[in-house]
């Protein structure tokens, strides 16, 4: 088996088989997390994992299909957030092959960089559609006190979407690393297109 | 097996239209009011897309997709009425807090291109079937193997949320709590979401034998057993879909 480059697009059948079970593994991911009430989405694992397993682009497809098909089946606003999700399944594919999977802090560190893309691809689709609201109270509370101080819309609506972002990624890239820890190598490397395994 | 799209199986003038004449009313009417920032062009498509959601005999299916976000709505208007930059005069003031004409009109542009928007994708959402959809869009050049990617998510996530009750059953027989603190709760999580990850994993590795056996990657052009028929209404249709969305640039170029 040969090596290839991590951005390939020569996509193995399992790497394709792969992006739907990721959106099934963010869509369980959110019921989980509803069934349980926890304070966060945590919608966006599978994205992730897949990002880790197939690379950048098997992540960044994951992403963008899964807006795309609940935008076309059940909620239209989650289509549009496509984008954000696609650049979300890159940084994670392109940092993981990086090395920034080593240990824990940097893992940490993956979720901030991961929160601060997220933000920043949607702001602006926040202040195109809604003004630059987000549709969650603490984060629309944020919002309105900064702009009731005059501050800058991008930053206010930044801060806003910041503020829902940050804790929800991180936790979602701790899962997703933790589970990827735990799953055996036999199972990985199918889905790699860049390792090779050796006896 | 319940899937989980919203759509309404009726048989409706807007039923039979084909998918990609529905596609490209939805996407050309969802941007005509960005286009074209005019309330008065907003609630021209707004009226359009409602008449052939009551032609689609959808119309009712749309009340609970709007009232879902009733809320964010009141809250935009809210905080632009209040806080908007642009604000100066005054529309009315209540318990000493004072609404401004600029906040709201904007808040009131935006609630309108939002429900406008919400309508449109109704149009894809409530009255064509998912699997047409991307049939239609493999019919015109989507590769089959992304066309297989996204029909198979219409039928796994039904599968998946079945084995969801099944784990949670299996670990709470196992002694695993799922009432409690936060911390009690959040520790249930990653219990309940490793079995289900590593055992989809394991079917996504079944599925691409399934599909190479089944000559997935096989480069010759594809047959499809069901005929689409585009109606030469829907011919006319995509004409005047077409002229709205070059007049609107037009319209655009010309500011």
């Amino acid at each position: 088996m040969e090596r290839k480059n991590v951005w390939s697009l020569n996509f193995s059948t399992i790497s394709l088989a792969l992006i739907p079970v990721s959106v099934g593994i963010n869509y369980v991911g959110k019921l989980f997390a509803a069934t349980l009430k926890l304070p966060l989405w945590l919608d966006s694992i599978g994205t992730i994992l897949a990002a880790m397993l197939a690379g950048p682009w098997i992540g960044a497809i994951s992403g963008l299909i899964n807006n795309v098909i609940y935008g076309i089946t059940m909620d239209a606003v989650s289509a549009i957030y496509g984008i954000t999700s696609a650049a979300i399944g890159i940084t994670v594919g392109w940092l993981a092959y990086k090395g920034w999977l080593k240990n824990w802090w940097r893992t940490v560190g993956l979720g901030i960089i991961v929160a601060l893309v997220s933000t920043i691809v949607s702001t602006p689709i926040n202040i195109k559609f809604w003004g630059g609201q987000t549709g969650n109270i603490w984060g629309d509370a944020l919002f309105a006190t900064l702009m009731a101080k005059k501050a800058s819309l991008f930053l206010a609506s930044f801060l806003d979407e910041l503020l829902v972002d940050l804790p929800d990624k991180i936790a979602v890239v701790l899962i997703a690393y933790i589970i990827h820890q735990t799953l055996p190598n036999r199972l990985t490397v199918l889905f790699s297109n860049n390792k090779t395994e050796t006896l | 097996m319940k899937s989980i799209s919203l759509y309404v199986d009726l048989d409706s003038p807007l039923h039979r239209l084909d998918p990609l004449t529905k596609i490209s009313y939805t996407l050309v009417f969802m941007l005509i009011p960005f286009l074209i920032p005019l309330k008065s062009i907003t609630l021209i498509c707004l009226g359009l897309t409602l008449s052939l959601l009551w032609l689609g005999r959808v119309i009712k299916h749309i009340v609970p997709i709007i009232s879902f976000s009733l809320f964010l709505l009141f809250t935009i208007f809210l905080i632009q009425g209040l806080f908007h930059p642009a604000n100066e005069k005054v529309a009315f003031s209540i318990l000493g807090l004072t609404f401004y004409q600029e906040g709201l009109e904007y808040a009131l542009g935006l609630s309108l291109r939002f429900i406008n928007l919400l309508c449109c994708t109704s149009i894809i959402i409530l009255a064509t079937k998912p699997s047409d959809l991307i049939q239609s869009l493999v019919r015109r050049g989507l590769s089959p193997r992304f066309g297989y990617v996204m029909s198979s998510v219409l039928q796994i996530i039904p599968q998946m949320s079945n084995t969801t009750q099944v784990i949670l059953d299996a670990q709470k027989s196992r002694g695993m709590e799922t009432e409690g603190n936060l911390f009690v709760r959040a520790k249930a999580y990653i219990p309940l979401l490793a079995p289900l990850v590593m055992s989809s994993l394991v079917s996504a590795n079944d599925r691409s034998l399934a599909l190479e056996v089944r000559a997935f990657n096989a480069q010759r052009k594809r047959t499809f057993l069901s005929e689409e028929k585009v109606t030469f209404t829907a011919l006319i249709f995509r004409f005047l879909i077409f002229f709205s969305f070059i007049s609107s640039i037009v319209w655009r170029l010309k500011q």
